[in-house]
């Protein structure tokens, strides 16, 4: 009979405009693993973030080993026993394995009161066979492997007596061995009753190595299912749940020659043999999970993401491109995936934001004509119904939705024939959502060829007129419109 | 106080202050007013000025030069050095080339800071360095006496009793306001240094635009050098030290954020001219000069204290 480690009740928490988690109770057995799944922004972050005390709830207790405690602070979670290893990871990558396994408890020779490296190195490597790694504590952690890295921060949480381990995401980075390397560990951290909350979007290794499944869905948590008793199909309905929506334009398509094609686009170990083309009037869509690699071919197509070998063509001719300046030179516009530190000035105003990707087309001499950028940013302010008081506000004082409608309008004043738009509607108010799919619909009659990458999936297979999936750096599968539903798309995707 | 720093625009409050001086030092002193002394301090502020324009654009793309005060003194043992051959080139041809000395700077300075990516501060401060030593190394540690008519019109002269150094920093004041606040590549600059990643996002070419500003400064430094060498007859390996130091604390002094994005020529002409108010005011009513520099330093603290309070206080807004 397994003992509860952990019980969460009732756990609610709000942010402005938003209920975060609402009402959320789940438990945990010692030696188990539960797999915790949902969309972006259905709640597991900031659960989590609770458990860990990056965050304190607005209401609800937690119970370890059946005594309440009050979590308040990292170092309150840690007494607890409760460790994250976040998808990020966080370790200290100048100090070597013992000094990150034993940051702040350093053990001390007696006499000298001086750090007593021996004793850390071997304590380290006791630790680290318990996970059957034979990493020298002597290595720097900045010369590891990621997946090595992670090991270090398991060897941190073991160290610190961690009973609850969090890991969120941990095999988005990982190659397939070392993925079944890690599945190991946690195998082994099971026998020790260790309890494991495994965050994860790959369906198939949380049914492979979880024992139960705990679904969250705006906030909510929609259910708790034994892990052998439970269908992927089912899982992932009680992840979407809702319908699709119904503002979404239909956009016919009416092909009209191929506009851009990518040829055999290689990353090292990051995108593989990508090869796909684009019509004029088309959105083609890039659906993959978090790490997939559809972000690293949106960034190698402007060239940010450097491509070790492959071929783009625009219209049938080669092209080279090196950067965001080249893909202006040959019509590409970008929507990158963060407006706040890649689409925006946010010190700049509303007015010179819009303009800023048309510098050299604001008069003919070196010196800016201010009619000509008041003229863009009042033809976009009203072509794209962007709210501001003024076109001299600093754009950081607007809402979402409107900094997205900047990024766009920018974008577009450049007049590109080929628009790549990375989660052009995160964060965005469903107003705003609709006046950029308007925007998008428009530009398709124009005969603008449209690659969408999104994780939005009502809004990939609702506006696209066909769907590559990508999982670990290759396309995987392709949808025409209406071929798939929302399971088919995540089943494929958590595919590897 | 503060209630009036937060009315009033910084430059505008600058301003202010620096009348607030200039009718202290009219009270402490009977000569601070006299002609004699308004030129002969607005002269000494002009080879500092000059530097501390360009620089001006070069904090604002969120880098920094401090090589300045070493090209200085270089550019001016080069040019009394070729001065003072047997058969020396013609004046214009090596006024030339002590432009060029600047420039050549500018361009290492700039090749390593785009290229390499290395950090500008340390970049800069290596070129210093190397600058003051090769002084010391042509100069052979001596001063090389130059007594020669051009140089020392552009020092000494005057057009319409108006000394012309005075005229140069005023030029350069103007065409650097006209590129820095109306034309396209001075918004790129500031768009550099407000954000680098958007920057380029937007097509912007960040590497040529960082290495024109390095090579400006190297030759804006190159010219005070040019107005030193006629305001002393000499070249030596001395001159300009400790000028970055009065440079960067006139431009931060000016209202130019060191985290870039932010600054005016307006503001730093405010800042040179608060500096030499200051400086001139305080010598003429007694003060030592080993006393002034502490002043300095404690200048430069304030300025940059004055501004992380300021943003501290805009991000708890």
């Amino acid at each position: 009979m397994k003992s509860t480690l952990l019980k969460m009740s009732k756990v609610c928490k709000s942010y402005p405009g938003v209920k975060a988690v609402d009402d959320v109770s789940i438990d945990l057995f010692s030696g188990e693993v539960l797999g915790l799944m949902g969309e972006n922004g259905a709640g597991k972050s900031t659960l989590i973030k609770m458990l860990s005390g990056a965050e304190v709830m607005d209401s609800g207790e937690i119970f370890i080993n059946d005594l309440k405690v009050d979590v308040n602070s990292p170092k309150s979670a840690q007494k607890n026993g409760v460790s994250v290893i976040y998808q990020e990871l966080i370790t200290m990558d100048t100090l070597s394995v013992a000094e990150n396994i034993f940051v702040g408890q350093l053990p001390l020779n007696k006499t000298t009161k001086l750090v007593d490296w021996k004793a850390a190195e071997k304590k380290s490597s006791d630790v680290l066979s318990l996970l059957n790694s034979d990493i020298n504590p002597k290595s720097i952690v900045g010369t590891l492997s990621i997946y090595e890295k992670q090991i270090v921060e398991v060897a941190k949480a073991i160290h610190k007596n961690a009973k609850v381990l969090i890991m969120d995401e941990p095999t988005a980075a990982l190659s397939e061995k070392d993925s079944k390397s890690l599945f190991e560990v946690i195998d082994r951290l099971k026998n020790q009753g260790v309890g494991i909350i495994y965050i994860s979007h790959r369906l198939e290794e949380v049914f492979n190595i979880t024992d139960r499944v705990s679904v969250m869905r705006d906030g909510k948590l929609i259910g708790t299912k034994t892990t052998k008793d439970a269908d992927k199909k089912e899982i992932i309905s009680m992840m979407i749940g809702r319908e699709l929506s119904q503002f979404f334009p239909e956009i016919n398509l009416e092909k009209k020659g191929v506009a851009f094609k990518v040829l055999d686009l290689n990353i090292n170990g990051i995108i593989e043999n990508i090869n796909f083309e684009v019509h004029r009037g088309e959105i083609v869509g890039l659906f993959g999970l978090v790490g997939s690699g559809c972000l690293n071919i949106a960034r190698s197509i402007i060239g940010i993401d450097k491509i070790d070998n492959g071929e783009i063509h625009i219209n049938g001719k080669k092209v080279s491109i090196n950067g965001p300046k080249d893909s202006m030179k040959n019509k590409i516009g970008f929507i990158p995936i963060d407006r706040k530190h890649e689409g925006l000035t946010l010190d700049f105003s509303v007015k010179k934001n819009l303009s800023l990707q048309s510098l050299d087309g604001l008069g003919a001499s070196f010196i800016i004509n201010n009619s000509i950028e008041d003229s863009i940013a009042e033809k976009w302010i009203k072509k794209l119904e962007i709210k501001t008081p003024s076109v001299d506000v600093q754009v950081k004082n607007l809402s979402g939705g409107n900094q997205q409608k900047i990024v766009l309008g920018k974008t577009l004043e450049t007049n590109p024939e080929i628009l790549v738009v990375v989660e052009p509607t995160r964060g965005v108010d469903v107003g705003a959502k609709m006046d950029i799919y308007k925007m998008l619909e428009d530009l398709c009659q124009q005969g603008v060829a449209i690659i969408l990458v999104s994780t939005d999936i009502p809004e990939i297979l609702s506006i696209s007129h066909r769907v590559l999936v990508v999982s670990t750096g290759k396309i995987r599968k392709e949808f025409k419109k209406g071929e798939a539903n929302q399971q088919d798309l995540l089943y494929e995707a958590s595919l590897n | 106080m503060k209630a009036i720093g937060f009315k009033l625009n910084t430059t505008a409050s600058l301003f202010i202050f620096l009348a607030c001086l200039i009718v202290l030092f009219s009270f402490t002193s009977e000569h601070f007013l006299s002609y004699y002394n308004i030129t002969s301090l607005l002269t000494n502020i002009s080879y500092s000025g000059i530097a501390a324009i360009v620089l001006t654009l070069i904090i604002i793309s969120r880098g920094l030069d401090i090589s300045i005060g070493g090209v200085i003194g270089l550019t001016t043992v080069v040019i009394a050095t070729l001065y003072s051959q047997n058969d020396p080139l013609p004046t214009w041809l090596i006024l030339l080339i002590g432009l060029g000395v600047g420039a050549i700077v500018g361009m290492i300075n700039g090749w390593c800071i785009t290229a390499l990516d290395m950090d500008p501060i340390i970049t800069t401060l290596g070129a210093m360095a190397i600058t003051r030593g090769l002084a010391y190394v042509i100069s052979d540690s001596q001063s090389i006496l130059m007594f020669e008519d051009t140089t020392d019109y552009i020092s000494n002269g005057a057009i319409f009793f108006i000394p012309i150094p005075i005229i140069i920093f005023l030029i350069t004041a103007l065409v650097f306001s006209i590129l820095l606040h109306k034309s396209k590549f001075g918004r790129a600059v500031y768009a550099i240094g407000a954000n680098e990643i958007s920057a380029e996002f937007s097509g912007i070419s960040i590497k040529s635009k960082k290495m024109i500003l390095y090579i400006l400064s190297g030759i804006a430094a190159s010219l005070s050098g040019i107005i030193l060498i006629g305001q002393t007859s000499v070249g030596m390996p001395q001159h300009g030290l400790g000028t970055e130091l009065e440079v960067i604390t006139a431009v931060l002094l000016g209202g130019t954020a060191l985290s870039g994005g932010k600054g005016t020529i307006y503001g730093t002409v405010a800042g040179v001219l608060i500096l030499g108010v200051l400086f001139n005011g305080l010598t003429i009513s007694g003060v030592r000069y080993v006393h002034l520099q502490i002043f300095q330093g404690i200048l430069l603290l304030v300025a940059v204290a004055t501004y992380e309070i300021k943003t501290r206080n805009e991000v708890a807004r």
